[in-house]
């Protein structure tokens, strides 16, 4: 494994990913699109009946995505981009993700291109440079979700002839950071079962798959743990679930009252899980195919 | 003579297959050497193996000095197995820069001549989703050679082309040589090898049979063939070393006494149309080493 040999088959991994347009398309733009048009829309339709839903909630309080949204207070994009970094890697974000993660891990198999590229570099370094440009994507996908985001708080701005506070504290821009390598983590992890079931199966479907599969996996395992007296914060829970331990991260970057109710060793064990379902399916997809026979793709 | 490829009793098992049985072969640096056997006899197995895309189940091998799946030894090395595939939303230019940049190339410019050289140029910048086989075989030619590599590796590369692109694949494989290109070939195609090849080995049943440089094998049994207007009075000059073949005279004899024999033949006053030698061609050798039936011409 020589970092010169990984940077070719990245830069190689890159200018194909750069080329299937089909891919960035579905990957990268369509959702943060999606959203910025569903969000102005809904805008719109707000702003034009702002009276009635104001009239119409009577004593009732407003719900608080309406109030937040009627408000005329002026918009804080510094608050606005946090919350933005930490929803970027969204199961909407994750599932569109997916969809490139598949075409790259699973792309030589389905294309049989795999005698032409492993002839001159060495497996590992052929993977590796593959997870890096799934987190090329990954931070591609995540950039086009602020930028849409911030285009849609300028519109909301605009609709609601409301103000933008462009004044981003210290603290804000290192939650922005921290959230936003969360999101980027989360996306690598949830990717990385993909890679393992690419490599195990050749199959671009069952990399699409696979990793909802054990999403939903994950989910059901948690119902069966809790009546076996399984708590939130044991070891089996954040082990069978790396989701609890992005929560708990979550919460120690929000601060303030949500990171004093962690329990102690609760973010040390989300790492831990976090980890283990990242770089463990990583390791075995490198294991598995540094023995495939790559001549029947 | 150095050695580019290497192997010493490779043997690769599928279950109860053996698709190479205890393979050693050498194969020199320089010239076109051809690997030939009927299907199923082993060429692509071992081309597998040495390419590093599987691995043997004993034995070893080593190309260009560095045991399989050295990556510096692989990097001096093109390949091409079977009909190439590319992704298919890449022109025919990026499927070149992409691979190039892979490779390590410091630079994609000689792209455009090599699409050039194996009859692409116009096809470049079209998307390969839509080219022919013969097309993806000249592609995948390319890809082969634009890295400039001292050893080419190439599995049947005039499959699924026409006429005039066999006989211009042909013009390539035998310049390459030449620009100190050892050149490794798998065909079918026995005549093209024959034109093409120095040295041959041919494989059955996964072992080595026969290997040679083909101008010796083709040699063995070589008759002069002549074509004249008295044959009777030839057969008579030539006496042991002549017999009849319609209206030809065949005579055997080593080739240094090719001149003597005719210039005999003349000063007898038979006159001579024609004289060339006809040795057993590859084709003949071939079904002889392998066992397999040939069958008889369709206009015989």
């Amino acid at each position: 494994m020589s970092l010169s040999l990984i940077w070719d088959a990245w830069r190689a991994e890159a200018f194909r990913l750069f080329r299937n347009r089909m891919l960035l398309f579905w990957s990268v733009l369509f959702v943060p699109i999606f959203g910025l048009i569903l969000s102005t829309g809904g805008n719109l339709f707000m702003s034009a009946n702002r009276d009635r839903l104001s009239q119409g909630a009577g004593d009732r309080p407003l719900p608080p995505e309406v109030a937040a949204a009627l408000s005329e207070a002026p918009i804080k994009l510094g608050e606005a981009l946090v919350k933005m970094a930490a929803e970027a890697g969204n199961p909407a974000v994750l599932l569109f993700v997916l969809i490139g993660a598949a075409t790259l891990y699973a792309g030589d198999y389905r294309w049989e291109t795999w005698r032409l590229i492993s002839a001159r570099n060495a497996r590992a370094n052929l993977l590796l440079g593959k997870v890096g440009v799934l987190k090329t994507l990954a931070l591609l996908a995540m950039a086009a979700f602020l930028i849409a985001g911030v285009i849609e708080t300028g519109l909301k701005a605009a609709i609601y002839d409301r103000g933008i506070e462009w004044v981003v504290s210290g603290a804000e821009a290192g939650r922005f950071l921290a959230f936003a390598l969360l999101s980027l983590i989360g996306i690598l992890q949830f990717t990385a079962v993909g890679l393992l079931t690419a490599v195990a199966s050749r199959s671009l479907l069952a990399t699409l798959f696979v990793p909802l599969v054990v999403a939903v996996g994950q989910f059901f395992a948690l119902q069966v743990l809790r009546p076996l007296g399984v708590g939130p914060d044991d070891w089996a829970h954040l082990l069978v679930n790396p989701g609890a331990g992005f929560s708990a991260l979550q919460a120690l970057i929000t601060g303030g009252t949500a990171a004093q109710m962690l329990e102690d060793g609760l973010v040390l064990k989300g790492v831990v899980s976090i980890a283990l379902w990242t770089l463990g399916p990583i390791a075995a997809a490198l294991a598995l195919f540094q023995r495939q026979d790559l001549s029947k793709e | 003579m150095e050695a580019v490829i290497e192997t010493r009793g490779l043997t690769k098992t599928y279950g109860s297959v053996r698709a190479l049985d205890g393979l050693s072969l050498s194969i020199p640096r320089g010239g076109v050497y051809g690997v030939l056997g009927p299907n199923g006899a082993g060429k692509s197995t071992l081309f597998r193996i040495l390419l590093g895309l599987i691995r043997p189940t004993e034995g070893e091998a080593r190309m260009m000095g560095g045991a399989v799946g050295d990556v510096a030894a692989m990097r001096r090395t093109g390949s091409m197995i079977e009909t190439p595939r590319f992704p298919p939303y890449l022109t025919a230019r990026q499927v070149l820069e992409w691979l190039a940049l892979g490779h390590g190339m410091k630079g994609s410019a000689e792209v455009g001549g090599w699409l050039e050289r194996v009859g692409l140029g116009e096809a470049a910048d079209r998307k390969v989703r839509g080219f022919s086989v013969g097309m993806m075989q000249r592609l995948g030619v390319a890809a082969a050679l634009m890295s400039r590599p001292e050893l080419v590796i190439l599995d049947e590369p005039t499959s699924g082309m026409d006429p005039p692109g066999i006989q211009e694949m042909r013009a390539l494989i035998r310049s390459l040589p030449a620009e100190g290109v050892t050149v490794i070939l798998a065909s079918h195609q026995l005549l093209e090898v024959q034109r093409v090849c120095d040295r041959v080995a041919i494989l059955n049943k996964g072992q080595l049979v026969r290997e040679g440089l083909v101008s010796e094998l083709t040699a063995v049994g070589e008759r002069l063939r002549l074509s004249v207007g008295q044959a009777d009075k030839a057969l008579a000059v030539l006496g042991a070393h002549g017999s009849a073949a319609g209206d030809a005279v065949l005579v055997d004899a080593p080739r240094s006494e090719g001149p003597a024999l005719i210039r005999s033949l003349v000063e007898a006053g038979v006159d001579i149309h024609e004289a060339r030698w006809v040795g057993t061609d590859l084709e003949a050798i071939f079904f002889s080493e392998t066992g397999a039936v040939r069958q008889p011409e369709a206009d015989q």
